[in-house]
């Protein structure tokens, strides 16, 4: 019981004598508040994502190692690497029996499940979260100044309260927190130029989970660069172009990922499944574009087949002249047959009056806006310009990419936190980026139920943190022009997002009632996914012109 | 006693509360920090939305929701004269006039989105999602138009002229106050709407606070006209309502205010049954009355936390006593119950005594009137979170400590509506939004969570020692009541033991609370402070 003295109210003591502490620091209160919140969650809608990660706990749980990528009985096999597995498996070791009981653990094509399986795998997902907070708590404490940590406690917030992350995580359930948890513990090192930790935690990350791959190339270029290299100058001769390169360096770096690596495969070389491992971590025979389009550049590809093929069989002539103009193949037989607007839903895309595009089209599309993203990196390896190109390179692989998921703009939306207090400059952007990057994944909650509890939260995260974010932003050096009509669009078209998903939501309520509502239901995705891709394409176009051609922002700066 | 001069010192200082709201301090991001009050507390309650309601899947009865969804079902399909005799077995109507015409529009509005969804008769124990949704909806229009202005009104006339708290503990405050447990268990989770109830009652607190009595006499009759309930409020507005216009008597008899509460009483009323009378005569009036008090009933139904179910234990009133007779002493007992609130308000009519006597005159009721309901604890509750205003760091943990209990009182209820994930989690979240589980953080300072460690008052208990045994006490007993019962199903010869300790439980502590509400009303009567 506690005793008399300690019992006392905030007034009977002095006030806090250190009346300028009143910030605290601290993701403690963050990590309380969220975690009841997300308890609270436990009975909303989940995905099939559920059951994928339910049948991997079993796969992982009840067979041997050397069958985990060979199990099919579900549909949703293991296609995840092999930290991944091992992951399910530790939590499978925590399982308790009345879970068990309630089918948790159970190999079978469909899942079936209560309640209790739903709480179990949903606080594993709350528990493997406390990385990310734990990785970001170090980001905030090696705060140099008091004022840069104010600025790492609004970035670090601001990950963690992340409308994404309860959108994907908490509802829809996937793992990401603990992911980008272990990539934050791996740019935490980079800042501290601890560049061995670095490229470990991320060869570990790429171990969990490999979408990201997508920023890959940026961690590569870093890394070599700013821990391989001697800092750059021209080399006269072959023996300084040896010299240029730290090999002892190189050496340790490629040694302490491959070695990640290995712990990683080796079971599964051993047991000969890699060929099979590898097959199910990148299946290529999936569609350029997801059933809900995500908003990138095949999106408005799409869109533009879809309203070509409208004006193909609507408009007489228009057929003959786009043949004439752009010798386009049109079958009227393809047209007819597609033209319905439902099309789209299922399956493969086949583009009825724009070419088609092949895996290698997009391929060679994101290789070379990242390779253009990743030169000045290579010259100049800053922290700054290092997260910069990371959050160019995850964009370049969503605005381009194969079968690409709306979640992974999350992979732009966490990095681009990270540097987006560098300059005002940059605060719209952000803004724009984030308002439409977490707006396009409302469609991933279809529900009515949880339809107000993510506008909220969206809504309210926006506004606390673009208010957060012009208090800690550092001003920008150089006195550009600010276009300020841009900025007013750019204001516009956040306001504008509200009244487009309640307009959607309209026309999903007012759907039961007219019959013609429910035949244009993926019109409504449509909507959601052109209104995004304005925000994420804009947002990139201007800060691609940034990236490229103001140098003040991508130095450290003093406060 | 505190003066108002004195400089406020916020008492939710070491609050994690005061942590999240404190860097929007600065006055241009006020409006940040009022917003996000609001929108969290309008979240917490879409989440607790999520989960299960009263008689979800029970048929053929259900529960609350269905008489909520029935009503809304009467009232869009009916002719208003039949609304109060239609088919009265199955959840008739009878909450008064102004449930029906609030039932009716967001009937119409539902009914517009899905035809089925209250369609006459054959909707009837119709369960989806989507139904769900709208329904929730409902409840959380109702309270952000009623309930939640009326709390940042109330505060920010206690910080102007009571507490003199600056604008960000004002907010603070507000937020305490809305994250209260209870209510958003019970309107969002066993789904009613007493929000509106309590909103309208708080709306006309505001305005007696302001001085306008006219509009504080329309929206507490509006309250009256939503849920006859309200009445536990009423001697006490009364006798404040008839004191400022007649007391004391020579020096400032007030004719002018007193008509003009007398006549917007009157319009109020009429204006809300006219309908009634002008479409189907004055025999509505009769069925509206006969169906809206039910003194047919007994004088408990459920177990509830009152003297007349707790005593029953030993004395078997029932068997003593006929209806009768039972109704006249339960009359008499409670005319007595709130006899020194309403004495004190008449005699010493200030505004800071308005919701004590509220507070105390309203627990009277529940804790000694007919036909009451757990859920009625609500209605002493909503005052008594007003309490949270007070500058006393004693009356905060009084305060916060029969929320947690009266929460407790209903837990029968809300494992019936399998609503204990959301009761566990809202309970904890309030306390610690408040600062009141910061005494945990202190003894774990070993643990060595990342947390900067500030030197932390912990706001638990109060300064006496007898009300600190009493809290430590009934928290221990709480405590292990719910651990018993998670381990040991009662016996079966008695399947209602942990139910009733459950009762025995919390009438203590109501009863405790009760008294002490008295006292602190004889106090705060008997000191001077100057008047605003």
């Amino acid at each position: 019981m506690v005793p008399k003295p300690l019992i006392k109210r905030s007034s009977s003591v002095n006030p806090d004598p250190q009346q300028k502490t009143q910030y605290n620091f601290s993701l403690w209160n963050i990590w309380v508040a969220t975690t009841l919140l997300k308890i609270l969650l436990y009975p909303a809608y989940h995905s099939t994502d559920f059951d994928v990660h339910r049948n991997w706990l079993s796969i992982t749980s009840l067979l041997p190692v050397s069958d985990w990528y060979l199990e099919n009985t579900n549909q949703w096999t293991l296609d995840y690497p092999p930290f991944f597995a091992y992951f399910e498996w530790f939590i499978g070791l925590f399982v308790p029996h009345v879970v068990v009981d309630d089918g948790c653990l159970e190999l079978v094509d469909v899942g079936r499940y209560g309640h209790l399986t739903v709480y179990f795998q949903r606080s594993s997902v709350i528990v493997s979260e406390i990385v990310l907070f734990l990785a970001l708590q170090r980001f905030i404490n090696i705060s140099r100044s008091l004022k840069e940590k104010k600025r790492n406690f609004v970035i670090a917030s601001s990950i963690v309260l992340s409308p994404g992350l309860m959108i994907v995580d908490h509802i829809h359930f996937q793992y990401n927190g603990f992911l980008f948890g272990i990539l934050i513990l791996s740019i935490t090192n980079a800042k501290t130029k601890n560049y061995l930790w670095c490229g470990f935690w991320f060869a570990v990350l790429l171990c969990f989970k490999h979408i990201f791959l997508y920023i890959a190339p940026a961690y590569f270029v870093f890394l070599f660069s700013a821990y391989c290299l001697n800092p750059l100058t021209i080399p006269k001769s072959t023996k300084e172009l040896i010299g240029f390169i730290r090999w002892e360096n190189l050496l340790k770096l490629g040694s302490v990922v491959i070695a990640v690596f290995v712990v990683a495969f080796a079971p599964f070389v051993y047991y000969g499944v890699l060929p099979q491992l590898l097959s199910r971590l990148f299946p290529f025979s999936r569609g350029l574009t997801h059933a809900y389009w995500a908003p990138n550049i095949w999106a408005v590809y799409s869109f533009m087949d879809r309203v070509l093929i409208q004006l193909v069989s609507k408009v007489p002539g228009f057929g003959e002249f786009v043949h004439l103009v752009f010798k386009l193949n049109i079958s009227s037989e393809s047209v007819n047959h597609t033209s319905s607007l439902t099309r789209g839903l299922v399956g493969d895309v086949q583009f009825s009056i724009l070419p088609d595009i092949k895996p290698n089209h997009t391929f060679l599309l994101t290789v070379f806006y990242q390779a253009m993203s990743l030169i000045p990196l290579l010259v100049n390896p800053s922290f700054e310009r290092f997260i910069a190109s990371m959050t160019l390179c995850a964009w370049a692989s969503f605005l381009f990419g194969w079968h690409v998921h709306e979640k992974a703009i999350m992979l732009v939306i966490i990095p681009f936190s990270f540097i987006v207090a560098q300059d005002r400059k940059l605060l719209p952007l952000f803004q724009i980026l984030s308002a439409s990057g977490y707006v396009s994944l409302f469609p991933l909650l279809f529900g009515s139920a949880e339809w107000l509890f993510k506008a909220l939260f969206t809504f309210v995260w926006f506004v606390v943190f673009s208010t957060s974010f012009n208090e800690v932003s550092h001003f920008s050096t150089t006195l550009a022009r600010r276009v300020f009509i841009i900025d007013r669009l750019n204001s516009l078209y956040i306001v504008a997002l509200i009244p487009m998903c309640c307009f959607v939501q309209m026309l999903e309520i007012q759907s039961r009632n007219f019959e013609i509502l429910q035949r244009l239901e993926f019109v409504r995705l449509m909507i959601y996914s052109m209104t995004c891709c304005i925000g994420v394409i804009s947002s990139w176009n201007g800060f691609t012109w940034l990236y490229f051609l103001d140098d003040s922002i991508w130095v450290e700066k003093d406060d | 006693m505190h003066s108002n001069k004195k400089k406020f010192v916020s008492l939710f200082t070491s609050s994690p509360l005061h942590d999240f709201l404190i860097p929007f301090k600065k006055a241009p991001n006020q409006w940040v920090a009022r917003y996000i009050i609001i929108v969290f507390a309008i979240i917490v309650r879409c989440a607790v939305g999520l989960g299960s309601y009263s008689g979800f899947n029970t048929p053929f009865m259900f529960g609350d929701f269905e008489a909520q969804r029935h009503w809304l079902e009467i009232t869009t399909k009916l002719p208003i004269t039949k609304w109060y005799f239609y088919d009265l077995q199955y959840w008739g109507l009878d909450y008064p006039p102004l449930t029906a015409y609030h039932s009716w529009i967001f009937g119409m509005i539902g009914s517009w989105i899905d035809s089925t969804w209250f369609a006459l008769d054959s909707s009837r124990g119709l369960e989806n999602t989507d139904l769900k949704s709208y329904m929730r909806i409902t409840v959380l229009i109702s309270e952000i138009v009623c309930y939640i202005p009326a709390v940042l009104m109330y505060s920010k006339w206690m910080a102007r002229y009571y507490n003199n708290a600056s604008s960000i503990d004002q907010t603070i405050i507000a937020a305490a106050i809305l994250f209260q447990p209870a209510l958003i268990i019970i309107d969002h989770g066993h789904f009613q709407y007493n929000c509106v109830m309590l909103g309208l009652t708080l709306l006309s607190v505001v305005n007696l606070l302001y001085n306008k009595y006219a509009l504080a006499s329309i929206f507490f009759v509006l309250s009256l006209c939503f849920k006859q309930m309200a009445l536990y409020y009423a001697p006490v507005i009364f006798c404040y309502m008839l004191s400022v216009c007649i007391w004391p008597l020579r020096v400032n008899f007030n004719l002018l205010r007193l008509i003009s509460i007398g006549s917007s009483v009157i319009i109020t009323f009429s204006i809300i049954l006219f309908p009634f009378v002008y479409f189907g005569g004055f025999i509505q009036l009769k069925q509206i009355l006969i169906r809206v008090f039910p003194f047919g009933r007994g004088i408990f139904e459920d177990k509830v936390a009152n003297f007349w179910c707790s005593t029953n234990i030993i004395i078997k009133y029932r068997n003593i006593f006929n209806h009768d007779q039972l109704k006249l002493i339960s009359l008499l007992l409670t005319l007595i119950g709130i006899s020194p609130s309403c004495i004190a308000i008449f005699l010493k009519p200030k505004k800071n005594l308005i919701v004590w006597c509220l507070a105390s005159c309203s627990l009277a009721f529940y804790l000694f009137s007919f036909q009451v309901h757990e859920k009625s604890i609500l209605l002493p509750l909503m005052p008594i979170t007003l309490l949270l205003n007070e500058v006393d760091p004693d009356v905060i943990s009084m305060v916060c400590w029969i929320c947690n209990i009266s929460m407790f009182s209903m837990w029968p209820l809300l494992k019936k509506d399998q609503l204990e994930l959301q009761y566990f989690v809202l309970g904890i979240m309030s306390n610690w939004l408040m600062g009141n589980l910061s005494w945990i953080r202190k003894t774990l300072q070993w643990m060595k969570i990342p947390v900067t460690a500030r030197e932390m008052a912990t706001p638990v208990l109060p300064h006496n020692l007898f009300w600190s045994m009493v809290i430590i006490g009934s928290y221990i007993a709480a405590g292990l009541l719910h651990f018993i019962e998670f381990i040991k199903p009662p016996p079966e010869n008695l399947p209602d033991l942990w139910v009733i300790g459950n009762v025995v439980i919390s009438f203590g502590c109501f009863s405790l609370f009760y008294l002490w509400t008295n006292y602190k009303i004889y106090q705060i009567a008997n000191t001077k402070v100057k008047e605003n």
